[in-house]
C-alpha cells in the first residue's frame, strides 16, 4: 500500500514575534485546509494511505470534521490513519511521530511547520525524505509552496513514478556538540550563539545578544538570522560548505555593519567582526564562554563557561523531495498525460 | 567573561522566587486547613500556576489593574496584597482584605490595583476593559490585565471584551491561563478552536502562547506585551499553558484525570523547581539562599493562619459598612 506520513504542527507560529514584529499567525482552520489539499492531491496520484500525527491543538479535531463529511465528486482522499500515540503538545510529539512513520514504512513525510518543526523531524529520522510546507515564523528551510503541488510531487515519488535519483535532493545540516557529545543536537539552517543564558520566550530578535552565527546555507532572500550570512556571502542550499559569522560588539573589532531582516518585519543593523567558509566535517569551536545555542531561530541549549561547544557542518545529511524537479520531470516525461479518451 | 544570564537582577529574582513560594505555601496550607473544615465557603487553589501569575504581575505597578478569577489567591500575592490580610479574609475574619466579608472568591485590594477575584466566570474581562479605558484617559501608561481560564474563555463576556478592547485600542492584556480543565471538562472537549491565538486573531488582536510553567518564558513574553500596551500599541492575548496541582475546587475527587497525572506534573512541570534549577545552575543564587526564603515563607504562612484563627468574626454592625448605600 503506497503510504506517506503527514506531520502538521499546531503550535508553530505562536511565539512572541507576533507582538514584537507583526509575524503572521496561520490559523488552525487554514492549516487543516492545507492538509486537505495534500490529501486530495496525493490521492489523485496513487497514495493509498496517509499516516497522520495526532495532536490536541485542533488540527485533528477539524480534520475529522472535514473527513466525516465523506467523499464527494470534488474531493477524495486516501485512508487516513492516526498514529497510536498520546499527544503531549510538545516537540516530543513530532519526534515520536517521525519514529512511528519510519517504522510503519512511510515513503516520505509531508511536514507543515516552520524551521523548528522540520528540524525536529530530521533530528529523529534522517532517512525518510521530507517535503516541507511553510507554516511557521522564520522559514528559511521549508519553501512557500502550494500544498497541492507538494502533495503531487510526494505522490509521484511515493508511488514509484519517479526514482529517488530523480525526486530527491541531498541537504546539509549543522551538528551541535557540547562537551564532546555529552549533549548533541542539530540545526537545519542556523545555529546561533546568544549571550542570553535562559531559554525564555525562545525566539531571538536582539542583535546585541548575538555573538556568532553558523549557517548550513545562506540565502539573500531569507528571513531570520540566516539572512545575515545571505547578505554577507550567500551560500546555496545545494552548494558545498556553509558559513561561520562572528559578530563584533566591540567597535574596534567590527569590520562592517550590515542591515539584515533578522525577523519578520525587523530590519536591523548587525555588527560583523569576521566571516569564513565552513568546510564539511570540520568542527568550529564556539569562543563565547557561557550562553545559549539557538537552533533554527529558537533558544534551545544553555551552556556554562568552560563548556566546549562545537558546530560541524555535514553534507548529504538527509533527503528532501525536490518539488520543482519532480514536477519538471513529470512534465518532460509526460507522467501526467492521460489517454485521449477517459 | 560571560554575560549575566537573566533578565532580572539578583534581588528581583529572589523577590520573584519569594512570591512564587509564598503562593505555593499559602495554597498548600489552605489545602490542609480546608480539609479540616476550618475555612468557610469554597477555595480554588493556584498551586502549580505560580510562574504565570508572578511572571506577568511582577512587571506591574500599583497603578496597573488586574481582574482576577475564582482562582485568585496567586494573583493577589503576586500583586502585592498582604498575605496576612488575605488569610484573615479567607477565614472570614475582621482585618481581612475585605473585612472578612468577601472570602476567597471576592478578595480584592484596590490600593494594590487588585480589582478582585470573581465568582462569575469570564466576568473579569469587561472590568479590565473598564480599567483599561480609565488608563487610556489618564495617559500615565498604565495597563489592565484580565485573567481568564481556558473554560471561561468560552464565555460571551470574554469574547465581547476582546472585541471592545480592539475597537477602543485599550491597554488591556487578556491572559488565558490554560491549565487544561474547565472545572472537570477537558479543554480538548470543550473548546472548538483549540488555539487561543487564533481566537485573538479573529478579533484583530495579536496573540502569543508560552510555556506557563517557565517563569522566564512568561516574563519575557509578558514584558514585551505590557511594554507594547503601555506605549499605546493596544490589546493582546497571552496564553500560558500550565498545570493545576489540585482539583478545580478543594474536595474535587478529580476522577476525570489520568492516574499518575498529578504525580507526573508535580515531578516534571513544577515551575518552582524549574526556576530554582535555572538560577542555581547559573550560579547566580545558591540553594541555601532559596532554602532561607522557604523557611521565611513557611513562618509567614504559619503566622497568617494563627492570626486569622485568633481574629474576631465580623459583627452584625459590619453588614452596613463597605456598601454603596449609606445607612
Amino acid at each position: 500500500m503506497t503510504t506517506i506520513g503527514l506531520i502538521a504542527n499546531p503550535v508553530s507560529a505562536r511565539d512572541i514575534r507576533r507582538i514584537i514584529a507583526n509575524a503572521s499567525n496561520l490559523q488552525i482552520a487554514d492549516r487543516v485546509n492545507i492538509v486537505m489539499r495534500v490529501l486530495t492531491a496525493a490521492h489523485s496520484l496513487g497514495v493509498e494511505r496517509v499516516l497522520v500525527m495526532p495532536d490536541s491543538g485542533g488540527i485533528r479535531a477539524l480534520l475529522q470534521r472535514h473527513l466525516a463529511r465523506g467523499h464527494s465528486q470534488h474531493q477524495r482522499w486516501p485512508l487516513v490513519e492516526y498514529l497510536d500515540m498520546q499527544p503531549t503538545s510538545t516537540v516530543e510529539d513530532t519526534f515520536l511521530a517521525a519514529r512511528l512513520m519510519h517504522d510503519k514504512g512511510a515513503a516520505a513525510i509531508v511536514v507543515l511547520g516552520g524551521d523548528g518543526t522540520h528540524r525536529a523531524v530530521v533530528r529523529e529520522c534522517r532517512d525518510i525524505p521530507i517535503a516541507g510546507l511553510s507554516t511557521g515564523t522564520n522559514n528559511a528551510f521549508p519553501e512557500m509552496r502550494e500544498s497541492t503541488i507538494t502533495g503531487m510531487a510526494v505522490a509521484l515519488y511515493a508511488s514509484g513514478r519517479l526514482s529517488a535519483a530523480q525526486a530527491l535532493a541531498p541537504n546539509k545540516l549543522l551538528e551541535v556538540s557540547i562537551n564532546e557529545g555529552a549533549q548533541t543536537d542539530i540545526a537545519l539552517v542556523d545555529a546561533v550563539i546568544s549571550t542570553d543564558r535562559y531559554i525564555g520566550a525562545r525566539a531571538l530578535w536582539k542583535p546585541e545578544a548575538l555573538s556568532a552565527v553558523y549557517l548550513s546555507f545562506a540565502d539573500p532572500q531569507a528571513i531570520g538570522l540566516s539572512a545575515i550570512g545571505g547578505l554577507l556571502q550567500p551560500v546555496g542550499r545545494r552548494d558545498p560548505g556553509g558559513l561561520a559569522v562572528t559578530l563584533g560588539h566591540d567597535p574596534a573589532a567590527t569590520r562592517l555593519r550590515l542591515l539584515a531582516p533578522i525577523a519578520p518585519g525587523m530590519v536591523r543593523p548587525v555588527a560583523i567582526a569576521h566571516w569564513q567558509a565552513m568546510p564539511a566535517g570540520q568542527p568550529f569551536t564556539v569562543a563565547q564562554q557561557g550562553g545559549v545555542v539557538a537552533l533554527d531561530g529558537e533558544r534551545e541549549l544553555a551552556f556554562d563557561p568552560g563548556d566546549r561547544v562545537q558546530i560541524t557542518l555535514r553534507e548529504n545529511a538527509f533527503p528532501t523531495v525536490d518539488v520543482a524537479r519532480c514536477m519538471q520531470i513529470a512534465a518532460c516525461e509526460g507522467l501526467l498525460r492521460l489517454p485521449s479518451t477517459p | 567573561m560571560a554575560a549575566y544570564p537573566f533578565p532580572l537582577e539578583k534581588p528581583a529574582l529572589l523577590e520573584a522566587y519569594r512570591r512564587m513560594r509564598t503562593i505555593r505555601e499559602f495554597e498548600e496550607r489552605l489545602h490542609v486547613d480546608f480539609s479540616r473544615g476550618d475555612i468557610p465557603g469554597f477555595v480554588h487553589l493556584y498551586a502549580g500556576e505560580e510562574a504565570a501569575g508572578v511572571g506577568i504581575i511582577g512587571q506591574l505597578g500599583d497603578g496597573d489593574r488586574i481582574a482576577s478569577t475564582h482562582r485568585g489567591h496567586g494573583h493577589c500575592i503576586a500583586k502585592g496584597v498582604d498575605p496576612l490580610a488575605m488569610m484573615k479574609e479567607i477565614y472570614g475574619k475582621k482585618g481581612g482584605s475585605c473585612g472578612g466579608k468577601g472570602g476567597s472568591m471576592h478578595i480584592a485590594d484596590l490600593s494594590k490595583g487588585m480589582m478582585g477575584a470573581n465568582g462569575i466566570l469570564g466576568a473579569g474581562a469587561p472590568l479590565a476593559c473598564g480599567a483599561g479605558l480609565a488608563a487610556k484617559y489618564r495617559k500615565k501608561g498604565e495597563v489592565a490585565i484580565s485573567f481568564v481560564g481556558d473554560g471561561a474563555s468560552n464565555q460571551g463576556t470574554f469574547l465581547e471584551s476582546l472585541n471592545l478592547a480592539a475597537v477602543w485600542n485599550l491597554p488591556v492584556i487578556f491572559v488565558v491561563e490554560n491549565n487544561g480543565y474547565a472545572e472537570s471538562t477537558s479543554r480538548d472537549y470543550g473548546v472548538a478552536v483549540d488555539s487561543y491565538v487564533d481566537r485573538a486573531a479573529g478579533f484583530g488582536l495579536p496573540g502569543v502562547t508560552v510555556d506557563g510553567t517557565d517563569f522566564f518564558a512568561v516574563h519575557e513574553a509578558a514584558g514585551e506585551i505590557i511594554r507594547r500596551a503601555r506605549g499605546g500599541g493596544g490589546p493582546a492575548l497571552l496564553e500560558c499553558k500550565m498545570v493545576r496541582f489540585h482539583g478545580h475546587f478543594e474536595g474535587d475527587a478529580q476522577t476525570y484525570r489520568a492516574s499518575g497525572e498529578i504525580d507526573d506534573i508535580r515531578a516534571n512541570q513544577d515551575c518552582l523547581k524549574k526556576f530554582a534549577a535555572a538560577v542555581t545552575g547559573a550560579g547566580v543564587i545558591t540553594a541555601s539562599e532559596l532554602t532561607a526564603i522557604d523557611h521565611e515563607v513557611l513562618d509567614l504562612i504559619e503566622r497568617a493562619v494563627v492570626e486569622a484563627k485568633a481574629a474576631p468574626l465580623p459583627t452584625a454592625a459590619d453588614l452596613t459598612t463597605d456598601v454603596y448605600v449609606s445607612y
